[in-house]
């Protein structure tokens, strides 16, 4: 039966010789190992199809919707973080694949007279799976993907007199938006497969028109002598290398846990964007040519690159493919790629050793997971960027930064007039302001209290005491407490402080409820109200400079500060989704002040 | 001997790349069935809030608006309106809510203050104020909705219509 049908198939379509042609096309030399990076990249390429196009059923180009998309496939399905993360790595994948097969090659001489298309149309192919690099990297609309693109953009905009006609095309306006994402989408996914299917076609059967080029050291006897059928040799060899590539992509992937989605894109945050890894070097050597010379980085030094690429098969004349009569070519090709590696290394290292992009790094981290929790919400239609509008220590960040930073150093960063915010509000921060209160770190100079002349285990009783009137103290300790309550209200302070009293007035500030929202609302609002600072305050107050709002996002984000405190607010504290069916086992109350810790030593 | 090598390369070539196939293909097919494994549209609330008791008239039916929040894959929609109902509070307090749409061909039912009647104007059908048919081609009384109160506030199971 299945015979009958294949014989009725065959009689109209030809497919039996077809395969034959495809199947039995004679290795001479025999079967090599040295042959399966070829079919290792087409293998590859085809993971990326099928990945992508599945991918594909769950994306949605819009600026307004693609993060949310890129976020439900890899947080929402089953197995869409292992199949983004293959598509991802995979993409790393080839390009390793493509310089390994490129330098084998290049030592066989396989460019060589009569195979110079092969050669050139294998360049078009490098050229295109860069495209997909660069085209692919924006697609998630996250930070990270959106601020590295508008580097590559900036750069296409620098070509002499097309470059900016060229940029709004690919942007589709003026600026980034909805037409840079249909547009980047239709490259990844229309125009560049079409090229690179078109291309391989011709790469391949090309290849099989001159077959492959042996090593240089097999002589002409043994090259008639040895032929070795594609089907099997060749092809088991293939098929044992395309289960290594896959087992090592997938074991990647389980490794790093999936391919990174950073929060949604934020024009306006100053994000310093680094591309992919296989762009790295470009993006180093810009760094060196700045001003008038930013165009040999961006266009000249790449454009020499690839031409010699495309004119090596007609310079290099030496009949022999053995790389010493080929030295010269050698010494080229080697230069090129040992100044790209030497690149992309400066390029680690220096950013490895960058206080800034490591802080950046670790707040993009945060950023992210943040971003997950709220997203599990919902996305509002307004885009990705809304789940942060109603976050209230999104707001109050900011607040924090264009407020209070310029006189309250927080990780240091910012002035020094005021405390250090820093662990604000932590038993270690209070012990410190204890010990020595006249510390740069909390009143310098200006302090009028005198250090607390106390053993330092009272010191951290009473931090713990007086913290705890707060009520989000996280594993508050009895006993200290009580002792550290004792100190307190029998002890020096309470003749300064007043406490137990919300409303009642000494020379220092009121220390009842220290530290809790309502205490440091009313606190910002009035420092210098008599149960604070009163005469001495120097700090300005912030009464009618806030609305409701505002202050509180910023109370919660400074107590989001510490990581002694739970931080109990509505947004970040997941409700339970009413609809059980649909409660992922993911969604229980996570609290931010804790998962930040997780991620934060997952990260080192 | 060559030949024998072959057949047992081909042997191993089908498993090895039946393998390979497999290893792919389950997560593909993992992930395109996501749409049967879990539910990527629905409404966000059972019991759907819509308004104080308080401003509910004893005996009077008065018609409200039902708004809730869809989730869609990953957006959800607030402040959809689904739709409205009529709600009548009993004296002891309880309530019926009926569906504004008709049982006959679901027309919008109005209430008529005069005559203290629920009037289809479609096709003449006549409901009493607890839904009942009175006349009219309509083969059912109003449809209804489960409710409960909470903290004052009234709830609509819109979900389950009966
Ligand atoms: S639709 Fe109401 S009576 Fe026909």
């Amino acid at each position: 039966m299945a015979n009958k049908f294949y014989e009725w198939i065959d009689n109209r379509t030809g497919l039996n010789t077809f395969l034959k042609i495809a199947l039995d096309e004679p290795v001479h030399g025999g079967a090599r190992w040295a042959y399966v990076f070829g079919s290792g990249l087409i293998f590859l390429f085809i993971l990326q199809a099928i990945t992508g196009i599945v991918m594909a059923c769950f994306y949605s180009p819009s600026s307004t919707t693609a993060w949310g998309s890129v976020y439900y496939i890899q947080e929402q399905t089953s197995f869409g973080w292992f199949i983004r993360g293959l598509h991802h790595f995979g993409s790393s994948a080839m390009i390793i694949l493509a310089i390994v097969h490129f330098f084998q090659v290049f030592i066989y001489g396989a460019y060589k007279k009569p195979r110079e298309l092969n050669w050139i149309t294998g360049v078009f192919l490098l050229i295109f799976l860069m495209g997909f690099g660069l085209t692919g990297y924006l697609l998630p609309w996250d930070q990270k993907g959106y601020w590295a693109t508008q580097v590559a953009t900036n750069i296409i905009g620098t070509i002499p007199v097309i470059g900016d006609y060229v940029k709004v095309l690919h942007q589709g306006g003026s600026d980034y938006g909805n037409f840079t994402l249909t547009r980047f989408f239709t490259l990844h996914v229309f125009i560049l497969p079409l090229s690179l299917v078109t291309f391989l076609f011709i790469h391949v059967a090309l290849f099989r028109k001159h077959g492959v080029t042996p090593h240089w050291k097999i002589s002409e006897k043994l090259l008639k002598e040895r032929v070795d059928p594609f089907w099997p040799d060749q092809v088991f060899k293939d098929i044992v290398f395309a289960m290594i590539i896959y087992a090592i992509l997938a074991g990647w992937v389980f490794w790093k846990g999936g391919a990174e989605l950073q929060a949604p894109a934020d024009p306006a945050s100053n994000y310093l964007a680094r591309p992919e890894w296989y762009f790295l070097f470009l993006f180093q050597l810009l760094k060196y040519c700045q001003g008038n010379l930013l165009i040999v980085g961006t266009v000249i030094i790449p454009m020499i690159g690839l031409i010699f690429l495309f004119v090596l098969p007609f310079i290099d004349r030496t009949s022999s493919n053995s790389p010493v009569r080929r030295i010269p070519f050698f010494a080229t090709i080697s230069t090129g790629m040992i100044g790209a590696i030497a690149l992309t290394v400066l390029a680690i290292h220096h950013d490895a050793h960058d206080v800034h992009i490591i802080h950046q790094r670790e707040d993009a981290e945060i950023q992210a997971a943040r971003a997950v929790i709220l997203a599990k919400k919902g996305i509002h239609p307004e885009g990705g960027m809304s789940i942060f509008l109603n976050d209230p220590v999104y707001l109050g960040e900011k607040i924090f930064k264009e407020n209070c930073n310029g006189c309250h150093k927080l990780n240091g960063v910012g002035g020094e007039n005021g405390p250090d915010f820093t662990n604000f509000g932590s038993r270690e921060w209070l012990f410190g302001l204890l010990k020595n209160p006249k510390d740069k770190k909390y009143f310098g100079d200006s302090g009028i209290m005198s250090p607390v002349k106390l053993p330092e285990e009272s010191l951290w009783d009473i931090s713990e005491f007086l913290l705890s009137q707060s009520g989000n103290l996280l594993n508050t300790n009895i006993d200290s407490l009580e002792r550290g309550k004792e100190l307190t209200l029998k002890g020096t302070c309470a003749i300064c402080h007043p406490i137990g009293d919300i409303n009642a007035k000494k020379v220092a500030p009121n220390l009842t409820d220290y530290l809790s929202e309502t205490w440091l609302k009313d606190f910002i609002k009035n420092p210098d109200d008599q149960k604070f600072y009163g005469t001495k305050n120097k700090m300005p107050g912030y009464e009618g400079k806030f609305n409701a709002n505002e202050l509180d996002s910023l109370v919660k984000y400074l107590l989001s500060l510490s990581k002694d405190r739970l931080l109990v607010s509505e947004c970040i504290r997941q409700e339970p989704v009413k609809n059980t069916n649909n409660v992922s086992p993911l969604t229980p109350n996570i609290y931010f002040g804790i998962l930040t810790e997780k991620y934060l030593l997952a990260s080192k | 001997m060559e030949k024998s090598r072959r057949s047992f390369l081909k042997i191993i070539s089908h498993i090895l790349g039946g393998t390979l196939a497999a290893g792919i293909l389950a997560p593909i097919i993992g992930l395109i069935i996501h749409p049967w494994l879990k539910e990527t549209i629905y409404g966000t609330e059972d019991f759907i809030g819509i308004g104080n008791l308080d401003d509910f008239p004893v005996g009077i039916p008065k018609k409200m608006t039902v708004t809730s929040s869809k989730m869609d894959a990953w957006n959800i929609f607030e402040g959809l309106v689904m739709g409205s109902v009529w709600v009548i509070r009993q004296k002891d307090n309880s309530l019926k809510v009926f569906s504004t749409n008709c049982p006959h061909l679901g027309c919008g039912i109005d209430w008529g203050n005069d005559v203290n009647k629920f009037l289809c104007p479609c096709h003449e059908g006549v409901f009493d104020v607890n839904g009942k048919v009175i006349s009219g081609p309509a083969p059912r009384d109003m449809y209804s909705y489960q409710t409960k109160v909470e903290n004052n506030t009234v709830f609509v199971n819109y979900k389950n219509i009966t």
